[in-house]
C-alpha cells in the first residue's frame, strides 16, 4: 500500500505540522498556550512512571510519561490509523517525521490530559487505540531547557532520532533506561523506567509470564518497560540493533551507519531485547573489535551507567573497586577518573550493587584465564593459610566440564545396568558415581525409575518382582494412612484438643501448598472448586484449587499421620512408623515434596519417597533446631579449615553464625536454583557418593566463589545476609558442583595429612623452623613418648604435642562426620514435641 | 564534603506464618502485590529511604519466617531493633491470639533497654477479604492494643494497598523516636545537620 506523504524528502519542520483532528487551523497550535483549546496531537502510546533523574538524589527524580504521538503531516493521513497496515508499507523518513517520541512530566499535565495518558497507557493492545485520544502538543525540542513544561520535557520526530541507547534493568538493582541520541549529535536526558510502579508494565509482564511460560527457562522476568517503547517504534520506523555495541539501537539507519556499527544487518522485526542475550552470544563481534575491546567497551558503559543509575555511592567503595587486582588495568584507570569519584555518599545498596558488579567483572576475566588464576590463588592460599604446610591437591585440574562422566544418565543407559530380572549388574558405587557426576536425563523418564533407588525406597539388590510386591503393599498402606486422618476429620472421633491441632495443621499445610512452586505448570492453575467451604481458599464464584495442589495437601497430611505418635491420633489407628518424630508440619516440607510429586505424578510413590527423603531431612525440622545448628556449626568448622582468612573476616562481620546459609540448608537450595537445577542437584546429593554431607560443600563452594567480594566489600552481618540471599537465581550449578567436589577432596586430603602427621610425626620443615626459634631449655624436660625415626628427640616431642593440639582443633567429630557416607539423623524426643504443642506459640 | 551520617532504623516484622508480612513489606517498599510469595525461610530485609519530619532516614525492614520453630536460630538480628511490627490476619483468630507470644518473644530476644516503652505497632492485615470472613473486630483489636501500652493499630490490606503507607509512616516515626531516645543514653557524636542538603526540593515545573 502506498500513500502520499509530505511533498519534500526533507523532514518537514515539526512545529509547522502538528496533527490536528479539527483539521481547520493548521498554523496556530504549536505552542503550549493553545493546549486547552481542544486541539492537540494524537496520543498513540504512552507509558507511565518513566523518570528523569536530574541529580544523584532519589528525591529529585521527576516522574513522567514517555509517549508516542502522531502529528499531522498531510491531510490524507488524517483519518488513517496506523495499525496492521503500517507494517506493510515502507517505513520511510517521511513517516518518521510525523511521529514524535515525547517525554512529559506528570506535573505539567492538567487533570484531563493526565487521565488520557493513563488511559492510553492502560490500553493493552498491540496496535494503537482505535479511539482518538488528543493531548496538547508539546513543543518540539532537541534542546530542552527553554520549554514551558519543565526543563526535561521533549518531543522529537522519529526522523530526528539517530540512535537509542538501551539498558535493561538488572536483578532489581537498578532501573532500565534509555537515552535518545539526536541526529544533531546531542543526547536527551536518560529516561528511567520504574517498572515496579508502572501499572501497565506490571500487567504486561504478568501476561507475558502466563503466555510464554517455560518452566525450565528463565521465565518472563526480563521483560521491562523499555521493550514496549522499542515495540512502538518498530511499528513506524526501522530499528536496527548494532552488533558491535549491543546496547545501541539505530533508528532508520543509513547504509553507512550499518557498516559503521558492525554487521547489524539483521532487522529486529518482532524481536525484543528479550532474545538479545542469546543473540549477542551467538554473533561474532563486529569487524575490528577484538573480544577484549568489546568487553572493555561494555564495561565502560556499565560504569558510566551505574553512575547514573545508583543514586549515590561512596568514594571509599570506588577506591576499593579501583584497587581490586582482578580488574583489568584499563578499568581501574577509568575508576580512578575524578569524574567517577566525585559522587560520594553513604548508600548501602550501592555498595552491594557494586560488590555484585565487581564479581561480574572478576568472573569475566576469570573465564578467560581460568586455570592460571585458580591455581595461582590456590597456591597463595596454600602458602599463607595456617595449614599451609600440608600438601594440597588441586582437584579441579583433573575435572572438566566436558568429561564424559558428566553426561546425564539416560533411560537406555540406566536399563542397561540391570539384568533381565531387574537386578543391578554393576556395583552400587559405580551407578552412584555415574549419577553423582552426570545426573539423570531430564526428559526420558529415567528419574521415575532411578529416584526410588537413590532415595533408598528400593533396595539396590532387589529384583523387579520384589520391588513390585513391595510397592503394592506400600500403596495399600498409603491409602490406609490417608483414610485415617480423613475419617478423623469427618467423623470427629478425636478429642477437642486433637481436633483443634489437626485443623490448625491442615490450615498451615494448605497455606503453604498454595504458595509452593506455583510457577510450575503442574501447580499453576486453579480449575476445580475447593472441596472445603471452611477453607480460606474456598470461593463460591471461582475454582479455588487444582488436583495437584490437593494431592500435595493430602500427602503432607498423610505424612503428618505417619509421623505422629499414637497419642496424637486415635487409639484405633494403625502404626506403620516404628519411630515417629512428631515434627508436625513445618515450613519447607512442601518445598521438599513438590519435586518428588512432580516427577512421579503418583501420590503413593511420591509419598514413600518423601518418607525416605525425610529420614535425612527431618533433623532440619525438629523443634530444638538442633539439626540446623549442627550443620551451621559444621560449616563454621569447614570454613575455618579451608579458608581461615575468609573465616577471620566473617568473624569481624559477626557472621560466623552462618545464618545466611539457613535457607539453602533447610530446603537444599530449592530457593537458589531454578527447578531443573534443583532436580539435578538433589539426585547428586541423594547418592551420598562422596559424603552424605556433600550439601555442605555446595555451600562452601558458593561462599568461596564470592569470597573476594565478601572480603573486600561487605561490612556487616546484614550486608552478608543480603548479598547471599540475592545470589538466588544467579548461581551456576555445574561449576558449583565441580568446585564443591574439589573442595571436598581438598578437605579430605587435609584430614588425611593431619592424621598421617599424627602417626608419623616427622615435622614439616616450616614447623620445625618455627619450633627452632622458640626453643628453650625447658623443652628438654618434656616426657612425651619418643617417636621412632624422628630427627631429634627435642623437636619430635614438641611436634608431637603440637600436632595433637592441631588435631583437636581441626579434626573434630563434626568434621570427621563429613567424610561419612552414612545418612545423619537426629531424633527428637517425641514427648517434648507433644508438650510444646499444647502451649506457647502455634508451633 | 563532610560525610552525612544517615540514620538507619531497624524494624522487625513478626507474626504467624501466612498473615502477610512479606506482602506488606513489598507493598510498602516496591508497591507490588503478588499472591504467590513463597513462604519466607530464614530472614531477609528490604530497605527504604523515607523522610520523617524533614530527616532522611533509611528503614531496614526485617522479614522473618512465621513459624515459631525457626525463631530460635534467627534472633541475631532482633538486637538493635528500633521498632517491632506485630502482624495478624483479621480473618484468623489464632494469629491474633499469638500476638502476645510474639511480643514477649521479641522482648526477651531483643532485650531493649527500656522494654516498657519499646515501640510496637500492630497491623491487622487482609481486611480486603470482606466482613463476612472477618473474625476479629476492630473494637477487639483496639481494646487489645490499648491494654498493652497503647500500641498504635492499623487495619491494612497489602493486596489493595489500604493503610500500608500510613502504618509505615507511624512505624518510621516511632522507630526514629526510639533511636533518638537510645542515643541519649549513649554519646551524642552523631548530630545530624539537616541543613547539609540544601538542594531545591520543588518539582520541576
Amino acid at each position: 500500500m502506498s500513500r502520499r506523504v509530505g511533498s519534500s524528502n526533507d523532514p518537514p519542520s515539526p512545529s509547522a505540522s502538528y496533527y490536528d483532528v479539527s483539521d481547520d487551523e493548521e498554523g496556530g497550535y504549536n505552542t503550549i498556550a493553545h493546549a486547552n483549546t481542544g486541539r492537540g496531537v494524537k496520543l498513540l502510546y504512552s507509558k507511565s512512571k518513566v523518570y528523569v533523574h536530574p541529580s544523584p538524589s532519589a528525591k529529585d527524580n521527576i516522574p513522567g510519561f514517555i509517549a508516542l504521538v502522531q502529528q499531522k503531516s498531510a491531510p490524507l493521513a488524517a483519518d488513517e490509523r496506523p495499525g496492521t497496515a503500517s507494517s506493510s508499507h515502507s517505513k520511510s523518513q517521511n513517516d518518521a517525521s510525523k511521529y514524535l517520541l515525547a517525554w512529559v512530566p506528570e506535573s505539567s499535565l492538567a487533570q484531563d490530559d493526565f487521565s488520557t495518558y493513563v488511559k492510553v497507557d492502560m490500553k493493552d493492545t498491540e496496535s494503537p487505540p482505535k479511539q482518538t485520544y488528543l493531548v496538547p502538543p508539546l513543543p518540539v525540542s532537541s534542546s530542552y531547557d527553554d520549554s514551558n513544561v519543565g526543563p526535561y520535557a521533549f518531543s522529537l520526530p522519529l526522523s530526528h532520532i539517530y540512535s537509542i541507547l538501551v539498558r535493561p534493568p538488572n536483578l532489581g538493582w537498578w532501573f532500565g533506561s534509555i537515552i535518545i541520541n539526536t541526529k544533531s549529535g546531542s543526547s536527551l536526558p536518560a529516561l528511567f523506567f520504574h517498572d515496579s510502579e508502572c501499572e501497565s508494565t506490571i500487567l504486561q509482564k504478568k501476561r507475558k509470564t502466563k503466555e510464554s511460560f517455560d518452566p525450565f527457562g528463565e521465565g518472563g522476568d526480563l521483560f521491562w518497560g523499555g521493550d514496549e517503547v522499542l515495540k512502538w517504534l518498530k511499528r513506524y520506523v526501522t530499528v536496527e540493533r548494532s552488533t558491535a555495541e549491543p546496547s545501541v539501537y539505530l533508528i532508520n539507519p543509513s547504509e553507512e551507519d550499518l557498516l559503521g556499527f558492525g554487521q547489524g544487518r539483521k532487522s529486529l522485526e518482532g524481536q525484543g531485547p528479550n532474545s538479545d542475550k542469546q543473540q549477542s552470544k551467538k554473533q561474532p563481534p563486529g569487524p575490528g573489535m577484538d573480544p577484549l575491546t568489546k568487553a572493555l567497551k561494555e564495561t565502560r558503559w556499565k560504569i558510566l551507567e551505574n553512575l547514573s543509575k545508583i543514586t549515590t555511592f561512596t568514594r571509599r567503595t570506588a577506591q576499593d573497586l579501583a584497587n581490586n587486582n582482578n580488574l583489568p588495568p584499563q578499568v581501574r584507570r577509568l575508576l580512578q577518573n575524578p569524574e567517577v569519584q566525585t559522587i560520594q555518599d553513604e548508600f548501602d545498596s550501592a555498595r552491594l550493587y557494586l560488590a555484585r558488579w565487581a564479581m561480574g567483572i572478576a568472573e569475566q576475566s576469570e573465564r578467560e584465564r581460568r586455570q592460571r588464576i585458580y591455581t595461582a590463588r590456590d597456591v597463595l592460599e596454600t602458602e599463607s593459610s595456617s595449614v599451609g604446610e600440608f600438601e594440597i591437591l588441586d582437584g579441579t585440574e583433573s575435572m572438566s566440564l566436558n568429561d564424559s562422566k558428566r553426561r546425564p544418565v539416560t533411560m537406555k543407559e540406566w536399563k542397561g545396568y540391570f539384568d533381565s530380572k531387574g537386578r543391578l549388574q554393576i556395583t552400587e558405587n559405580e551407578i552412584k558415581e555415574r549419577v553423582f557426576h552426570g545426573g539423570l536425563d531430564m526428559e526420558d523418564g529415567v528419574r521415575k525409575e532411578a529416584w526410588p533407588f537413590l532415595l533408598g525406597l528400593y533396595e539396590w539388590n532387589s529384583s523387579a518382582e520384589e520391588r513390585k510386591a513391595m510397592m503394592n503393599s506400600l500403596r495399600d498402606q498409603y491409602i490406609r494412612l490417608k483414610g485415617q486422618w480423613w475419617e478423623r476429620m469427618i467423623e470427629g472421633q478425636a478429642t477437642q484438643e486433637q481436633e483443634e491441632w489437626w485443623r490448625e495443621q491442615k490450615n498451615r499445610i494448605e497455606k503453604d501448598v498454595h504458595r509452593t512452586d506455583r510457577h510450575i505448570p503442574l501447580f499453576a492453575g486453579e480449575d476445580i472448586p475447593h472441596p472445603d467451604p471452611s477453607s480460606p481458599f474456598y470461593n463460591e464464584h471461582s475454582p479455588g484449587t487444582n488436583v495437584h495442589m490437593e494431592q500435595l495437601k493430602d500427602m503432607l497430611l498423610t505424612y503428618l499421620e505417619y509421623d505422629t505418635p499414637p497419642d496424637g491420633r486415635t487409639s484405633t489407628s494403625i502404626t506403620i512408623n516404628p519411630n515417629p518424630q512428631n515434627l508436625g508440619y513445618v515450613q519447607g516440607m512442601s518445598d521438599l515434596l513438590s519435586p518428588l510429586y512432580a516427577v512421579f505424578q503418583d501420590d503413593a510413590l511420591a509419598f514413600w519417597c518423601f518418607v525416605h527423603f525425610m529420614k535425612r531431612m527431618s533433623r532440619n525440622f525438629v523443634r530444638s533446631q538442633a539439626g540446623m545448628r549442627a550443620q551451621l556449626n559444621s560449616l563454621d568448622q569447614i570454613v575455618q579449615l579451608l579458608d581461615p582468612k575468609l573465616y577471620l573476616h566473617l568473624q569481624k562481620l559477626d557472621s560466623t553464625n552462618f545464618f545466611f546459609f539457613f535457607r539453602m540448608l533447610l530446603v537444599w537450595y530449592k530457593r537458589e536454583f531454578d527447578w531443573s537445577d534443583v532436580l539435578r542437584l538433589w539426585e547428586s546429593l541423594w547418592t551420598d557418593y562422596l559424603s552424605s554431607q556433600f550439601h555442605l560443600f555446595i555451600a562452601v563452594a558458593i561462599l568461596e566463589k564470592h569470597r573476594d567480594v565478601i572480603m573486600e566489600h561487605l561490612r556487616g552481618f546484614d550486608e552478608v545476609l543480603k548479598y547471599i540471599n540475592e545470589l538466588s537465581g544467579t548461581i551456576e550449578l555445574q561449576s558449583t558442583l565441580i568446585r564443591a567436589e574439589s573442595l571436598f577432596h581438598k578437605f579430605e586430603k587435609m584430614v588425611e595429612a593431619i592424621d598421617r602427621k599424627d602417626h608419623f610425626p616427622a615435622a614439616p620443615i616450616e614447623i620445625r623452623q618455627r619450633q627452632g626459634k622458640g626453643k628453650d631449655p625447658e623443652d628438654n624436660s618434656q616426657t612425651a613418648k619418643q617417636p621412632q625415626g624422628s630427627s631429634s628427640s627435642n623437636d619430635a616431642s614438641h611436634q608431637r604435642t603440637n600436632s595433637e593440639a592441631d588435631k583437636e582443633k581441626v579434626i573434630s567429630p563434626e568434621l570427621r562426620l563429613l567424610l561419612s557416607k552414612e545418612i545423619v539423623t537426629l531424633e527428637e524426643n517425641a514427648d517434648a514435641g507433644a508438650r510444646t504443642r499444647a502451649s506457647g506459640l502455634k508451633d | 564534603m563532610a560525610s552525612r551520617k544517615k540514620v538507619l532504623l531497624k524494624v522487625i516484622i513478626l507474626g504467624d506464618s501466612g498473615v502477610g508480612k512479606t506482602s506488606l513489606m513489598n507493598q510498602y517498599v516496591n508497591k507490588k502485590f503478588s499472591t504467590s510469595y513463597k513462604a519466607t525461610i530464614g530472614a531477609d530485609f528490604l530497605t527504604k529511604e523515607v523522610t520523617v519530619d524533614d530527616r532522611i532516614v533509611t528503614l531496614q525492614l526485617w522479614d522473618t519466617a512465621g513459624q515459631e520453630r525457626f525463631q530460635s536460630l534467627g534472633v541475631a538480628f532482633y538486637r538493635g531493633a528500633d521498632c517491632c511490627v506485630l502482624v495478624y490476619d483479621v480473618n484468623s483468630p489464632k494469629s491474633f491470639e499469638t500476638l502476645d507470644s510474639w511480643r514477649d518473644e521479641f522482648l526477651i530476644q531483643a532485650s531493649p533497654r527500656d522494654p516498657d516503652n519499646f515501640p510496637f505497632v500492630v497491623l491487622g492485615n487482609k481486611v480486603d477479604m470482606g466482613e463476612e470472613r472477618r473474625m476479629i473486630s476492630q473494637k477487639r483489636a483496639h481494646a487489645y492494643c490499648q491494654q498493652r501500652g497503647q500500641m498504635p493499630y492499623f487495619e491494612t490490606s497489602a493486596k489493595d494497598n489500604v493503610n500500608v503507607e500510613q502504618a509505615f509512616e507511624v512505624i518510621a516515626r516511632n522507630a526514629l523516636l526510639q533511636e533518638e531516645s537510645e542515643e541519649y543514653g549513649g554519646d551524642f557524636s552523631d548530630v545530624i545537620d539537616i541543613n547539609l542538603n540544601p538542594e531545591r526540593d520543588g518539582c520541576a515545573c
